[in-house]
């Protein structure tokens, strides 16, 4: 029997568009329908307070099922079944449909930044470590109950403050992207040594299947050769990330690529150059490490990173004869961008506007003509 | 000094990438004030240059790098004897030249001097 009503959460974000929900989104509600069911057994405890347990066979045979996406951006259906397929007895829907309403009055106080624990006790709010945990940031799940009042948006934001509202949460998990350098393995017990460009070192279990990928990474340690790894990350309610909880990928890192060197540009401090030399603020680095993955083409040639002395970035490319320099002023968001022909002596340097495409645009034209040997 | 002199320019470890040297290593910075600083190679070896720079004045570098006092001519700069800071220092003037010119002639140097390759290498200290 289909109750398709029962709960509908509205999926917004890049990511949802032609009503498509990502598998992964699919773990998010697994875990919600954990959650719910949990908080069933606790309104019926709330009104039956002489009784220490839910009864025998309470939850048991009940499920949630996807029955259908709908759109607006994607709306995934998701219904109430009794198995075998046999009504539930009236009153015990009823604390399914009381828990479900108190899970969105939850995440709405969170949204709200009211106390979450006058709604649910604090060790349910753990469930949320595994509830949007697939969400990127700018998306978000919106909760509203059918004739209820209610609504309440779950963010990347929401959910972290409804973990941390618990003091039994020391760690959280959430999906992370690092790349790392691997100083060492333990093959006996699987797990890997990650060196991260702060130069803190954390632990990861690996897979079997990444384990070619993870030998290659330990001999080119001392090279240099860094890993993109990705999966779910243990954090420390301050945001440090402490280890993995499992690696979902792992590839191996170009020497040049530019997030890479953009992480090596953030160790640096004030007076890294002879006492004088401005450090590059984690800012400026932020906003030219997305410069570059929106507007400079995948198919050319990478630049090499440097620091320069106010603190800004200069990228540089070297082709034959052909030296190009683009000093970066991370603060103005614009450059200085000059090629030399060293075998003519002959150059040429402008001032480029980098905080919109076209001054991206502009540098790509110069690299793609200059690769393919055309000035 | 003649124009055959080896002018020995240290560089920071930050200015090394992949074995790379940026041309910066070859561009007078603001506090220069377009002279950029140099061991006059007639007057003291690189090792020597490297390790005055690293324990006398405790800066960081990655090695030394050479070009000569003739090919800092070729290109319009002049070069001084400047013994006020230390006996052997030289300085490759590049004051009176536009900001153009400034990275033109830094990445011509940088060529030469890569090409002649390191005159010492602190192993720990390159990048």
């Amino acid at each position: 029997m289909s109750e398709s009503a029962f709960l509908r959460p509205q999926l917004i974000g890049e990511r949802f568009d032609g009503h498509a929900i990502p598998l992964e989104i699919l773990k998010d509600l697994a875990v919600l329908e954990e959650l719910i069911v949990e908080v069933a057994k606790l309104e019926f405890l709330k009104e039956h307070p002489g009784r220490r347990r839910s009864p025998r066979g309470f939850t048991e045979g009940i499920t949630l099922k996807l029955t259908g996406v709908e759109e607006g951006s994607a709306v995934p259906l998701i219904g109430l079944f009794p198995e075998p397929e046999t009504l539930l007895p009236p009153k015990n829907r009823h604390y399914f449909e009381r828990a479900r309403d108190t899970v969105i009055r939850t995440i709405a106080a969170a949204e709200r930044r009211q106390d979450v624990t006058d709604v649910l006790p604090e060790k349910m709010l753990t469930y949320f470590d595994r509830i949007g945990r697939s969400l990127k940031n700018g998306e978000r799940m919106v909760f509203a109950a059918p004739g209820r009042d209610v609504q309440a948006e779950l963010t990347r934001e929401t959910r972290r403050r409804l973990i941390l509202a618990s003091s039994d949460v020391m760690e959280l998990t959430d999906d992370v992207s690092v790349r790392g350098a691997v100083p060492g393995i333990d093959q006996d017990a699987m797990t890997v040594q990650i060196q991260l460009s702060d130069g803190r070192k954390i632990k990861a279990p690996i897979a079997p299947q990444h384990l070619d990928v993870t030998l290659e990474a330990v001999n080119g340690y001392k090279n240099g050769l860094r890993i993109l790894f990705q999966g779910v990350g243990r954090f420390d309610r301050g945001d440090r990330l402490l280890g993995f909880e499992c690696i979902e990928h792992m590839g191996l890192v170009d020497p040049l690529d530019v997030a890479a060197q953009i992480d090596d540009l953030r160790r640096l401090k004030d007076g890294w150059l002879d006492g004088q030399g401005t450090a590059p603020t984690g800012v400026g680095l932020d906003w030219l490490n997305d410069a570059f993955n929106r507007h400079y083409p995948d198919d050319l040639p990478l630049p090499h990173l440097y620091p320069t002395d106010p603190g800004g970035v200069q990228a540089e490319w070297t082709m034959g004869p052909c030296e190009i320099t683009l000093e970066v002023d991370l603060d103005r968001r614009c450059g200085y961008l000059h090629v030399l022909h060293a075998e003519d002596d002959a150059d040429d340097g402008r001032d480029v506007e980098l905080g919109a495409a076209a001054g991206w645009r502009e540098l790509a034209g110069l690299i793609s003509s200059l690769s393919e040997g055309r000035r | 000094m003649t124009s055959g002199t080896l002018l020995f320019r240290q560089v920071n470890p930050s200015w090394v990438k992949l074995g790379r040297i940026t041309s910066q290593a070859f561009m007078p910075t603001a506090k220069d004030r377009g002279r950029l600083s140099t061991y006059d190679g007639d007057r003291i070896t690189a090792e020597n240059s490297w390790r005055h720079y690293t324990r006398e004045l405790g800066f960081r570098s990655a090695g030394v790098l050479a070009v000569t006092v003739g090919e800092c001519e070729a290109r319009g700069l002049s070069v001084e004897s400047d013994p006020s800071p230390f006996p052997e220092h030289v300085v490759v003037r590049f004051d009176g030249c536009s900001r153009s010119q400034v990275v033109k002639n830094a990445k011509h140097l940088t060529r030469l001097a890569t090409a002649r390759g390191w005159q010492h290498q602190a192993e720990s200290e390159a990048a």
